[in-house]
């Protein structure tokens, strides 16, 4: 009896290591994430307005279909990143997501910033340039350092009525999202 | 014999273990990272620069945008506040308040993440869209069958889940005073 509740105790710590390994391999053995996800969409450099979530339909992302959303991708290996305009008056939020997917940084219009969006994205080396005043920023952008180079910037826009969705997007859109060469 | 016989079994302990733990771990997670709230559950740490390993793994699994710390924290609910898993046979009512937010949206999925409202009608309900009692708690009714009152009308059968988003909500920062969340109670069931 002894010796059959000493193995399986042994199975129950090789159990407790399987686990600890399986979860901690988990994000680099998964084949999708968010960033495979949104690969096929044009947003380089630019705001694409994602499509709205519609009832019956699938929604791999997990959009919210009260919100409108922006999506830009960026690499800070060809400069910082700006992301710069204005939005209506209503609830908006910023998003940064590395490869992983995880969100690196996230702000919202109620953190004082109002209804202009500044945003001025840099990696280490530019943080550091922007110290030494070697890169110009325009007084009043808000400064973000990224720890990676490859970023996927998602600003999510609250109309207070769907009948406003369409005005919103188009708002959306007409925020500028690129790298600039320092 | 009996040796090759008690290593088998260790292994099938082993695995059965591991992966078991780990399956539960990623669905249910309630003891590990995940925050309960009623019938409610949210991974809190989701939307954080450096979250930890269970959270990570569940952003694997998941693969979506989650919302990040200031933006908001998502909720979601499978089964009613008696513990019975939510069903299209059935009708329920959301009772009670929210931690303080901007605002909040509410959303009813199946299985695979499919918003499963009535085409024709609005996928989801917004907090300024509900009728609220006297003393502010909400009341939303959800189910198949016409109800009064604010309803989220859902088409089809079978299981599925709430999700409720809070935006720019403090809850579980530790600087806010509520935490709890709307109750589920079931109604008829066909």
């Amino acid at each position: 009896m002894t010796r059959f509740l000493l193995w399986l105790a042994g199975g129950v710590v090789l159990g407790g290591i399987i686990h600890i390994l399986v979860i901690l391999a988990m994000p680099a053995l998964t084949q999708q994430s968010v960033w495979t996800r949104v690969a096929a969409i044009e947003a380089d450099n630019r705001m694409a307005i994602l499509e709205p979530v519609v009832a019956g339909q699938p929604n791999p992302l997990g959009l919210d279909p009260e919100m409108v959303y922006g999506l830009c991708r960026v690499d800070l290996a060809q400069g910082p990143a700006y992301i710069r305009g204005t939005l209506p008056d209503a609830f908006w939020s910023v998003a940064l997501f590395n490869q992983a997917g995880m969100v690196t940084y996230s702000t919202t219009n109620r953190d004082g910033i109002g209804q202009v969006l500044d945003l001025g994205i840099f990696n280490a080396d530019q943080t550091r340039l922007l110290a030494q005043q070697q890169i110009d920023i325009a007084e009043g952008t808000l400064v973000v350092e990224s720890t990676t180079d490859k970023l996927l910037i998602l600003v999510r826009l609250a109309p207070q009525q769907q009948v406003m969705r369409t005005r919103f997007a188009q708002a959306l859109a007409g925020i500028s999202c690129s790298t600039v060469a320092p | 014999m009996r040796f090759v016989f008690y290593l088998l079994m260790m292994f099938a302990v082993a695995l059965g273990v591991g992966f078991g733990l780990s399956y539960y771990a990623l669905t249910d997670g309630r003891l590990f990272g995940v925050a309960q709230a009623g019938p409610w559950h949210a991974w809190p740490d989701v939307g954080s620069s450096a979250p930890n390993p269970y959270t990570r793994a569940h952003l694997a699994r998941t693969a979506q945008f989650e919302l990040g710390q200031a933006e908001g924290l998502q909720f979601t609910a499978t089964t009613d506040s008696d513990g019975q898993p939510l069903s299209r046979d059935c009708s329920y009512r959301l009772d009670g308040t929210t931690p303080l937010a901007s605002f909040w949206t509410l959303v009813a999925l199946d299985d695979t993440g499919t918003n499963i409202a009535v085409r024709d009608v609005a996928p989801s309900l917004r907090s300024s869209d509900v009728a609220r009692g006297n003393d502010g708690a909400l009341q939303v009714n959800v189910g198949t069958r016409l109800m009064p009152g604010t309803w989220l009308e859902l088409a089809g059968s079978g299981p599925f889940q709430l999700v409720l988003r809070l935006y720019d909500t403090a809850v579980f920062s530790g600087l806010s005073s509520n935490e709890t969340m709307p109750s589920i109670t079931r109604g008829d069931c066909a």
